[in-house]
């Protein structure tokens, strides 16, 4: 007679339809009986349903941009030579890309400023991973923020002084929000939101500097003339 | 035109630099890849692995002959970027799968059914904190339709160890749902 002990570990094989037929009446009889093991076999069919209808992730924008600017000077080497036209789409991109995340940074920043936001002392409610990601994240991203400020600091005066100031603004806030969130967690290091705050502004500026290089980058492979009346143009829209 | 010549004249439109072919790979292919990465590496990481995926993918455009369909070689490109990620993060990644062999068993979520409606972000939140051997079988098995021989394959152990693995992460799973072993004992 099978016990429990020997039939649980068939039962991920039972669902997917692995088991030899001598192994299959072995297992069907025990859980004619079972209670507990027809249990399980229920549990795992429901986990392993939910993980089919687990859905793909659309990447955040900019991830795009990067790889775009990767590949665009090998094909500039061959067919097509980047236009002004990319100069001036790179240049709405960055715009767009740079206002999104200081609204989302402002946005985290504002549910650990509500009054009432869930804070659990415990610590409980945010997984060990998201933890470890976001703690992981605060150690290891200085360094790739400074060289990023150095690039970026760098190729500034190539923005022009309206898209730079606008920049300089962005990476203001995005600070203000990462040192108000080190100080929450300071306070709380157990806060879900604080965490989740310091989480979504590191990003930002990361996100901010590296779609700030790609504009240099296109603006320099594309027409400085049109690159330099993208930048006005944006001067305008942003004031 | 079938899905392999379709793919053979994106990749030949690619490999002519066709402003917009590389895009398109990248928009049709990139939300599977980087669900793949943020369930196997972890959603702070996953942009960066993505980025690493479209570059070493069009780097190697010129390996690609057809013989299985564009997202097949894409998927198991952007499934040796995730392993080696982690392996470079933990170098101890290569062995993990066989220490996870010799822990102890999953605490028992009790008598019964004692899972719900899953909720996805539950099943998400969960699914992070397993540990990497078995998170990775789970992933490629039953999030992504993978047989045990490829992802075997892939992770460099038995098929009967990716059996194993992927019953783990399943009881494991099935304990994290039912609210951690406690609740789930009550429940019994």
């Amino acid at each position: 007679m099978s016990t429990c002990h020997d039939i649980e570990p068939q039962l991920s094989e039972l669902l997917d339809g692995g088991l030899s037929s001598a192994e299959l009446g072995l297992v069907e009889a025990h859980l004619a009986t079972c209670e507990r093991c027809r249990g399980i076999r229920r549990d795992l069919e429901r986990v392993r349903r939910a993980a089919r209808s687990l859905a793909p992730m659309p990447p955040p924008a900019h991830v795009w941009l990067e790889v775009a600017g990767h590949v665009h000077p090998a094909a500039a080497d061959g067919a097509r030579r980047p236009t002004a036209t990319d100069a001036r789409v790179a240049m709405r991109q960055w715009i767009g890309i740079a206002a999104m995340l200081v609204l989302v940074t402002i946005g985290a920043y504002f549910v650990i400023r509500t009054p009432g936001a869930p804070v659990d002392p415990s610590g409980n409610a945010a997984s060990a991973s998201f933890v470890e990601a976001v703690d992981d994240m605060d150690k290891t991203v200085d360094e790739k923020i400074k060289k990023l400020e150095t690039l970026v600091k760098e190729g500034k005066d190539r923005l022009g002084p309206e898209a730079a100031a606008t920049l300089m603004s962005s990476i203001e806030t995005i600070d203000g929000a990462i040192a108000k969130s080190r100080a929450a967690l300071g306070q709380a290091p157990a806060s879900v939101p604080a965490r989740e705050s310091l989480f979504e502004a590191l990003k930002a500026k990361v996100g901010v500097l590296q779609a700030t290089l790609n504009l240099m980058n296109e603006m320099r492979k594309g027409d400085q003339a049109a690159a330099a009346e993208a930048a006005a143009a944006f001067g305008k829209k942003s004031s | 035109m079938s899905v392999a010549h379709a793919d053979l004249a994106l990749v030949e439109e690619c490999r002519a630099n066709r402003p917009g072919a590389f895009e398109a790979v990248y928009r049709a292919h990139a939300p599977r890849l980087f669900g793949l990465a943020c369930r196997l590496v972890g959603r702070s990481e996953a942009e960066d692995v993505l980025q690493e995926v479209f570059l070493t993918a069009h780097r190697k455009l010129g390996l690609y002959r057809g013989e299985s369909s564009l997202g097949t070689w894409l998927f198991r490109l952007a499934t040796n970027q995730c392993l080696d990620h982690l392996r470079s993060k933990r170098a101890r990644f290569a062995a993990m799968t066989d220490e996870l062999d010799a822990e102890p068993p999953a605490p028992h979520a009790g008598v019964g059914a004692v899972v719900g409606v899953v909720d996805r972000l539950d099943l998400e939140r969960a699914l992070a904190d397993l540990p990497p051997g078995c998170r990775a079988v789970f992933v490629l098995h039953d999030v992504e339709g993978c047989e045990h021989r490829e992802i075997g394959e892939m992770l460099g152990i038995a098929d009967g160890t990716s059996k194993s693995q992927l019953h783990k992460a399943r009881m494991r799973l099935r304990t994290a749902l039912a609210g951690g072993p406690s609740r789930a004992e009550s429940a019994s």
